[in-house]
């Protein structure tokens, strides 16, 4: 019986522990930000210091969304654009662009669009000072499912890398 | 300098966990735990079902102000567009072609672009997809009046009295429109509206 209720409380130890472990780097007393469709995975990472090195960047789109890719097929279509403030010591070049998938909506199959869904990766160009550095940022993006578009949403994007 | 080292770390860990926040699972709102692509079932919602039209004064692409209590006493659909929207554009000339079948009736469309796009930009969308209704102006109050229109196209059927009968989010098919437009037709037939009897449209009772 003691074993049953030691069994009993290391299993109700356990579970907390396993969850933690998964929900690592996610704070829970974070609410989820309302009304977006785009996930950003936020990643340390390190880079050779004084010369250009690539960040990248993963994003993903929520299932059953799409987002317009940055070179969408019409000119009147919002592409997904990535934007940095001036940071000290860190100089970024244009961001390079995952080419988008093409897409149709079933109802419209003649208007050919270009997309991103599920995962894509914003690569970008930087050159810094050695030391730990923080990039403030924002993707840009307009998301549509299936039968419906949303208005165009701002992302607020963080990344920190170390150059050495 | 090892215990700079472990504090140049900590300092990233700690970094990272707050530049971290982003990293949510984010849905659409009222699908929280629905399966993905149940957008569909969403769009069946109708939360100004059965309430007044809030009235409004718009901008139309000719500079004129339009209300919509000009239309009282008319069978009247007030679409949500914009010039981004796909679905949107493809259900306007369907708009256009019922309005033409059910003009005999009274039947009026308002096409309102929640949009930030320039007047001009609205103006060449409009006539590239042969739409002759009117297109109104945002002024950003319009839309949280009708409850908040976070998704595009957004059509409310309001009857002669004013009040909304059917509420569609997202694209619906042609026969479906039609069937929502022959419905909010056929009920201003069967009660004519008499002088001085109507409410204006967008009246509270």
């Amino acid at each position: 019986m003691r074993f049953l209720a030691l069994g009993v409380l290391g299993a109700s130890l356990a579970v907390p522990l396993v969850l933690r472990a998964q929900d690592a780097g996610f704070d829970p007393d974070v609410k989820p930000i309302p009304k977006s469709y785009v996930v950003y995975a936020a990643e340390a990472q390190t880079i050779a210091a004084g010369k250009t090195a690539v960040i990248e960047l993963h994003f993903k789109v929520q299932d059953g969304f799409h987002v317009n890719s940055h070179t969408p097929k019409a000119e009147y279509l919002i592409p997904t654009r990535l934007t940095f403030e001036p940071t000290a010591g860190v100089k970024t070049a244009a961001p390079e662009y995952p080419a988008g998938t093409a897409y149709s909506f079933s109802f419209d199959p003649n208007e050919k669009l270009d997309v991103y869904s599920g995962a894509f990766t914003v690569k970008l160009p930087v050159v810094a000072a050695p030391g730990e550095h923080k990039l403030s940022g924002a993707l840009h993006y307009q998301a549509c499912d299936h039968a419906a578009c949303y208005p165009p949403k701002t992302l607020p994007v963080e990344v920190l890398f170390a150059a050495k | 300098m090892l215990w700079a080292g472990w504090h140049n770390l900590r300092e990233r860990r700690l970094a990272l966990e707050k530049a971290q926040q982003n990293h949510v699972v984010l849905v659409p709102d009222g699908q929280a735990g629905d399966a993905p692509g149940d957008a569909v079932a969403v769009a069946q919602d109708e939360p100004m079902k059965g309430k007044p039209a809030p009235g409004f004064t718009l901008v139309n692409l000719e500079g004129k102000k339009v209300s919509l209590s000009d239309y009282r006493g008319r069978p009247l659909i007030v679409n949500f567009w914009a010039t981004w929207c796909a679905p949107c554009k493809l259900e306007m000339p369907w708009f256009e072609e019922f309005r033409q079948k059910y003009r005999g009736q009274g039947f009026e469309i308002l096409g309102i672009a929640e949009d930030d796009a320039p007047k001009d930009e609205i103006e060449k969308t409009a006539k590239k997809i042969n739409v002759t209704y009117p297109i109104l102006l945002t002024d950003g109050k319009v839309a949280p009046a009708y409850g908040g229109v976070d998704q595009l196209p957004m059509s409310f059927y309001i009857d002669r009295k004013g009040v909304v009968v059917t509420q569609t989010i997202g694209l619906a098919s042609k026969d479906e429109v039609e069937a929502n437009i022959k419905k909010l037709v056929a009920a201003s037939v069967a009660a004519p509206m008499t002088a001085g009897v109507a409410l204006p449209v967008g009246a509270v009772r």
